[in-house]
């Protein structure tokens, strides 16, 4: 299971289907929650993660398809857009080093 | 003939033919349709969008928390969205939506990246428990036009 440390998280991207709806608003939190600090949040379709990613949160549903397109990434699997404590990890990893895992 | 309104982003997604804040639905489904068949209503997308709303909630569910409920198309139904806008529909009686109640819908038909500042909007509304209730509870298209307009707000940042 691949893992990072806090420290190198420069990238999260937010991998979806349509890129339309709930990701989207997933990157928009995000981003704003992760702003004091030099980390970048994308929204990009599940079947393209950028090399480039240090991070990977998805849906459950999807978690599978983004294994399967970034292997080497740390996956974070998300079941609620808005408030999952999946998010926080990612936050505090960000904040206070540590390892992420995924 | 643009207004120079409309240079506001996100402004101009959001017709006030598109919100409807007395809707009634038996099902996920069913209250999907009615979102669909509003954006098609407002020459947002073609009726074949509306199939593609439905099998995208087939996938992942689009509820998002505090009663709403987001609504889209897939990947490939691009090609059916006209332009990019926004559908509004509440739902006074609630909709069960997989064991979660719905009580608004906020539809999304986009092929570009339009609609990014109100779901932004939308996610700082919805982690506000006031301004979600006030959401959930609109009445007037008014209420809904403002809450929703991407205007930066200062509130607690």
């Amino acid at each position: 299971m691949p893992s990072i440390k806090g420290n190198d998280i420069h990238k999260v991207v937010v991998a979806c289907d349509a890129g339309m709806g709930s990701s989207v608003m997933l990157a928009s939190t995000l981003r704003r929650q992760l702003s004091r600090h030099s980390v970048t949040v994308e929204h990009t379709p599940v079947n393209d993660i950028p090399a480039d990613a240090d991070v990977v949160v998805t849906h459950v549903g999807l978690a599978d398809r983004a294994r399967a397109s970034a292997p080497d990434k740390v996956i974070v699997p998300i079941r609620v857009f808005l408030g999952d404590p999946a998010i926080n990890t990612i936050i505090m990893a960000v904040q206070y080093g540590g390892d992420l895992h995924g | 003939m643009a207004e120079p309104a409309s240079t506001r982003p996100g402004a101009g997604l959001l017709d006030r033919d598109a919100i409807r804040l007395s809707e009634r639905a038996a099902t996920t489904d069913e209250a999907i349709r009615r979102c669909g068949e509003t954006l098609v209503e407002v020459g947002a997308v073609t009726p074949a969008y509306v199939e593609a709303m439905l099998a995208r909630e087939q996938t992942i569910s689009t509820y998002v928390g505090e009663g709403v409920a987001i609504p889209h198309g897939t990947l490939t139904a691009k090609e059916c969205v006209r332009r990019d806008a926004l559908a509004v529909l509440r739902f006074p009686d609630g909709v069960d939506w997989n064991g979660n109640r719905v009580l608004v819908c906020v539809a999304i038909a986009a092929r570009g990246d339009g609609h990014v500042e109100i779901l932004s909007e939308l996610a700082q509304i919805l982690l506000d428990p006031e301004r979600a209730r006030a959401l959930r509870e609109a009445t007037e298209p008014d209420e809904v036009l403002a809450l929703l307009s991407p205007v930066r707000k200062e509130s607690t940042a």
